[in-house]
C-alpha cells in the first residue's frame, strides 16, 4: 500500500489512528484460533484477508473502523465462516 | 407457604436468574481469548471454572445480604406490604425484560451500564489468571443486578420463613441452580464445543430467552401474590 489510511475510531468519539496491517492481521488470526483453526491455517488465512482489505484500501484516505470490520469480515467469510461470525461478533456480545 | 413449595419457588426465582446472559456472554468472551491466545485446555478450564466460582460466591453473597437485612427489618415474618411490593418489582422487572433487556441490534448485546460492558470485555480479553477471572464472576453478577434484584429479593423473603437448616438448603439451591446456563457452557467448552455454534444458539435464541425471562417473572410474581395476599387475605374473611 502506497499511502497511509487513517481509521476513524467509533464515529468520530475516539481519536483516528493509522491504518496497521498487523494489528488487522492479529485480529482475524485471534478470531481463527477462537474457533479452534490451527495455527498454520489461522495464518494463512490473515494474510489473504489482509491483503483484500488493503486492496480494498487504495486510494481512500481515510475509512470507518466500522467500515474496516464489515470488509475484513466478509473477505474473512469466503474463508471461513466461523471465525468471521466471531470476528462480527467482538463488539455486539455483551 | 410450605417447605417444599418454598424451596420450589426459589429454584425457580433461581431459574428465571440463570436464564439471564450477561455471565454467559462473559464467560464466551474468556473462553474464546484463552483460546485464541493459543493457551492449554487446562488453563482454559482453570480460568472458566475461577469465573464460574466467582459468579456462585457473588450470587451466594447477594442472596444472604438480601435475606439478613429483610430478617434484621422485618423478622420472620414479613408484613403483607412487603410480599406486595416484592411481586410488584416482578411484574415491573418482567415487563422491562420483555422490553428492554437486548439491545436493538445483531447480537446479544444486553441493556447493562456500557462502562461495566466495556470493563468487563477488556478484562475477559487480558485475563491470565485464576483470581482476575474469579473477580470478572464476582464483577459479571454485579453488572446484572438491576435485572435479577427481583428473583433475590423473592428467594430472601422465602429463605428467611423457613427453619435454619432448610435456609442453608435453599440458599444451596439458588446458588446451584442459578448458575445452570454458564455450567453448561462451560461444559461445552470444555468438551471442545466451537464457540460460534454456542453464540449462534444465543442469537438465535435470544428473543426466546428474552420472553422466557419476562414471563418467568411476571409468573413468579402473581404466583407469590396469590399465595402470600390473595389467600391470606381470602382466608381472613
Amino acid at each position: 500500500m502506497g499511502h497511509s489510511v487513517d481509521i476513524v475510531k467509533r464515529g468520530g468519539q475516539r481519536e483516528s489512528e493509522r491504518f496497521l496491517r498487523d494489528k488487522l492481521h492479529a485480529s482475524v488470526v485471534s478470531a481463527c484460533l477462537s474457533v479452534r483453526t490451527p495455527a498454520g491455517q489461522a495464518e494463512a488465512i490473515a494474510h489473504a484477508v489482509c491483503d483484500s482489505v488493503i486492496g480494498w484500501l487504495e486510494g481512500k484516505p481515510e475509512v470507518t473502523s466500522h467500515d474496516l470490520r464489515l470488509v475484513a469480515a466478509k473477505h474473512l467469510h469466503t474463508h471461513h465462516p466461523d471465525a468471521a461470525y466471531m470476528y462480527e461478533q467482538y463488539q455486539v456480545t455483551m | 407457604m410450605d417447605i417444599l413449595t418454598s424451596l420450589l419457588v426459589v429454584a425457580f426465582a433461581a431459574l428465571i436468574h440463570a436464564s439471564f446472559q450477561l455471565s454467559v456472554s462473559v464467560l464466551t468472551m474468556l473462553s474464546g481469548h484463552a483460546i485464541s491466545a493459543k493457551r492449554s485446555h487446562a488453563t482454559l478450564l482453570r480460568l472458566t471454572s475461577s469465573f464460574i466460582a466467582g459468579t456462585k460466591v457473588m450470587t451466594l453473597l447477594l442472596v444472604s445480604f438480601f435475606a439478613i437485612v429483610l430478617f434484621d427489618v422485618f423478622g420472620e415474618q414479613p408484613p403483607q406490604i412487603v410480599w406486595a411490593t416484592v411481586c410488584g418489582i416482578l411484574v415491573g422487572l418482567g415487563v422491562a425484560v420483555w422490553l428492554f433487556y437486548y439491545r436493538r441490534e445483531k447480537g446479544t448485546t444486553l441493556w447493562i451500564p456500557r462502562s461495566f460492558a466495556a470493563h468487563l470485555t477488556e478484562r475477559s480479553k487480558a485475563t491470565k489468571s485464576g483470581a482476575e477471572a474469579f473477580s470478572l464472576g464476582l464483577t459479571s453478577v454485579l453488572s446484572e443486578l438491576l435485572f435479577i434484584v427481583g428473583p433475590l429479593l423473592v428467594s430472601a423473603l422465602v429463605l428467611i420463613s423457613l427453619p435454619s437448616m432448610w435456609q442453608l438448603i435453599g440458599l444451596a439451591i439458588y446458588t446451584v441452580v442459578s448458575t445452570f446456563s454458564s455450567l453448561i457452557v462451560w461444559g461445552l467448552v470444555g468438551s471442545g464445543h466451537s464457540l460460534s455454534r454456542i453464540q449462534k444458539w444465543r442469537e438465535t435464541n435470544k428473543h426466546f430467552l428474552q420472553f422466557a425471562a419476562g414471563s418467568g417473572l411476571i409468573i413468579l410474581g402473581l404466583y407469590v401474590y396469590v399465595n402470600q395476599i390473595v389467600s391470606v387475605a381470602s382466608g381472613s374473611l
